[in-house]
């Protein structure tokens, strides 16, 4: 399974991408970890150059709220329906309900949104979603 | 007219700043009184120097921090330079240090010493007559640097490693090389005018489980770096790492293979001095457990006898501590070191002679790189993970080596990745830790030790 991950917009950290990108790659994933300070088109990009299963964006203080909406165009523009978009992260500022986030980016076009969800947590998830898939 | 000073009249040629008179520059810092020269302090040996970090926008809250600090008898002023200003954006922070002045709200994080400019900050540093540190995170120095010369500001802190690897993401390192060479040199040009102007390395890095090996190469390159230009003082230095048993054994190491590879390179004429930071990490957000951990680390800097210390307040975890809080930290720090006496000297024979093997090992690697340069061979041990920061978010780090902590706290190297230390080394690594059966269960470990003082 390939995986395209980094963190979106002017967020710096890195901690988290690269304890993401090692949890992954335990995994058994082929990583290809654009790290922090990326851009939804270097997303996208990467996404088409590596012909990835899923993209993985992660985000913390609501960095991601600005960056993300045209997703769901660019997935159309690129005709990307089979690859699985997540989100994880602190992905509100200040404090914020699930039941507010979530349907809120999978209206931006994410497949998976995982809230303040334990890194673990969301992977064992995301694996779930991907065995139901197939 | 040298290609150096031409540069130099290029990069002090700013629509920010005032004219710069380089012939009165180099008067004032003829004559300039010894007690501002930090390297004048250290040659005398006889304390522990304190220092700690601080910046206000307006010069007039600046001058208010620096009196606050001397009432708690500090010893090294530090001047921390806001982010606009490390960025080069010198429009910004002119705007900015408008709207502080006019509204007596701070609206920078830092002071922005190109903006105020040598003239006016000189008055400050000759009033205080005490020597003021510069601590800043810049890329592209020059200007900066010049700024602060002119200024009375006679400690130069940061490097084209140690600035960038955990700063940034995508700024050119060999273009950081040069920049820091310029530095390196107008330093040492001032360096024959009266005491030598001290360059200081920044140890910590990533303060997140870097192992103390790579910490130490990464601080000798900077050193030899700086050397090479005709530096004369420098400081290496390093934070605590998490075992008191290996800051005491990197700080065994670390003095003596730096004294090492300066008298191997022909510069034993060089002060070499240690710094040692405080916990770099993330803070507790209770305030009395943040002033334990910092006299804590006030007895491990006397234990690894460094010459001086930098120090944390009990505001960390919340942001930029106020002046009374910083300078209480001072007090209480010099407090605890006047009290602290008799220290037993310590040696762990085995931990001092792996950690000198490892080292010892990457530096062969760099010093035998195909490039002509040092600072050409440092760049191409960078891109090919000979030297490799743990958590560095700039994409020439190659990120493969992986750490965690033994029983003990002491940071071990779990997958080496390209660092070429023998196997032996890392076989002493990993047989001091007992690694939980699932890798989810280890990186849930690595969570937790990076967070160990919370």
């Amino acid at each position: 399974m390939k995986v395209v991950t980094g963190v979106v917009g002017n967020d710096i950290h890195v901690v988290a991408n690269r304890l993401i990108d090692i949890s992954l790659q335990a995994r058994g994933c082929e990583v290809f970890n654009l790290g922090v300070n990326t851009s939804l088109e270097e997303f996208i990009d990467a996404v088409v150059e590596t012909d990835a299963d899923i993209l993985l964006i992660s985000s913390l203080n609501g960095e991601a709220e600005g960056w993300c909406r045209d997703l769901q165009f660019l997935r159309a523009e690129y005709q990307l329906r089979d690859v699985v978009f997540v989100i994880g992260g602190n992905l509100a500022v200040g404090e914020a309900k699930d039941s507010d986030i979530v349907p809120k980016y999978k209206s931006y076009g994410f497949d998976l949104v995982f809230h303040q969800v334990d890194l673990n947590t969301g992977l064992d998830a995301l694996e779930q979603y991907m065995k139901d898939r197939s | 007219m040298s290609l150096l000073q031409r540069e130099r009249d290029v990069i002090v040629n700013n629509e920010y700043v005032d004219k710069f008179d380089f012939e009165e520059i180099e008067s004032f810092i003829k004559n300039a009184p010894k007690e501002l020269f930090i390297s004048h302090h250290f040659k005398k040996r006889d304390r522990l120097l304190v220092q700690p970090r601080g910046g206000f926008p307006t010069y007039k809250k600046m001058f208010a921090l620096y009196e606050e600090f001397m009432k708690a008898d500090i010893d090294v002023l530090p001047l921390t330079v806001d982010s606009n200003t490390r960025l080069n954006d010198y429009a910004m922070s002119k705007k900015m240090l408008a709207l502080s002045e006019e509204n007596e709200m701070d609206m920078l994080n830092g002071y922005p010493l190109v903006t105020h400019g040598y003239r006016t900050t000189r008055k400050m540093i000759t009033h205080f007559n005490k020597p003021v540190s510069l601590r800043h995170g810049t890329p592209d120095a020059r200007l900066l640097v010049e700024t602060a010369l002119g200024s009375g500001i006679f400690e130069i802190e940061g490097g084209p490693i140690t600035y960038m690897l955990p700063y940034s993401k995508n700024f050119p390192l060999d273009k950081a090389f040069l920049y820091w060479k310029y530095v390196d040199k107008v330093c040492a040009k001032y360096s024959q005018l009266n005491e030598p102007i001290n360059r200081e390395s920044f140890g910590p890095l990533t303060a997140t489980l870097v192992p103390p090996c790579v910490v130490i190469v990464i601080q000798i390159v900077e050193m030899l770096l700086s050397l090479e230009e005709g530096v004369k003082s420098f400081s290496v230095s390093f934070s605590q790492n998490g075992s008191m048993m290996q800051d005491i054994v990197t700080s065994n190491v670390i003095k003596k293979l730096s004294r090492f590879y300066a008298d191997k390179l022909g510069y034993s004429d060089t002060v070499i001095n240690l710094v040692y930071h405080q916990w770099m990490g993330a803070f507790p957000r209770n305030k009395e457990l943040s002033d334990s951990l910092i006299n804590t680390n006030t007895v491990i800097a006397a234990m690894v006898r460094a010459d001086k210390i930098i120090i944390k307040t009990r505001d960390e975890a919340f942001g930029i501590p106020t002046m009374q809080c910083n300078a209480q930290s001072v007090a209480n720090t010099k407090y605890t070191l006047r009290t602290l006496k008799g220290l037993p000297v310590v040696h762990d024979e085995e931990e001092e002679a792996n950690l000198e093997a490892e080292v010892i090992s990457i530096m062969d690697a760099v010093l035998s790189d195909h490039a002509d340069t040092l600072w050409r061979k440092v760049f191409n041990s960078i891109r090919s993970g000979i030297i490799d920061v743990p958590f560095s978010p700039h994409i020439i780090n190659k990120n493969e080596v992986i750490t965690i902590r033994d029983d003990n706290g002491n940071i071990r190297i779990i997958d080496k990745g390209k660092l070429p230390i023998s196997d032996k080394c890392f076989a002493y690594e990993k047989s001091k830790v007992n690694l939980p059966p699932t890798q989810t269960e280890v990186i849930n470990k690595i969570i937790h030790d990076i967070g160990a003082m919370l």
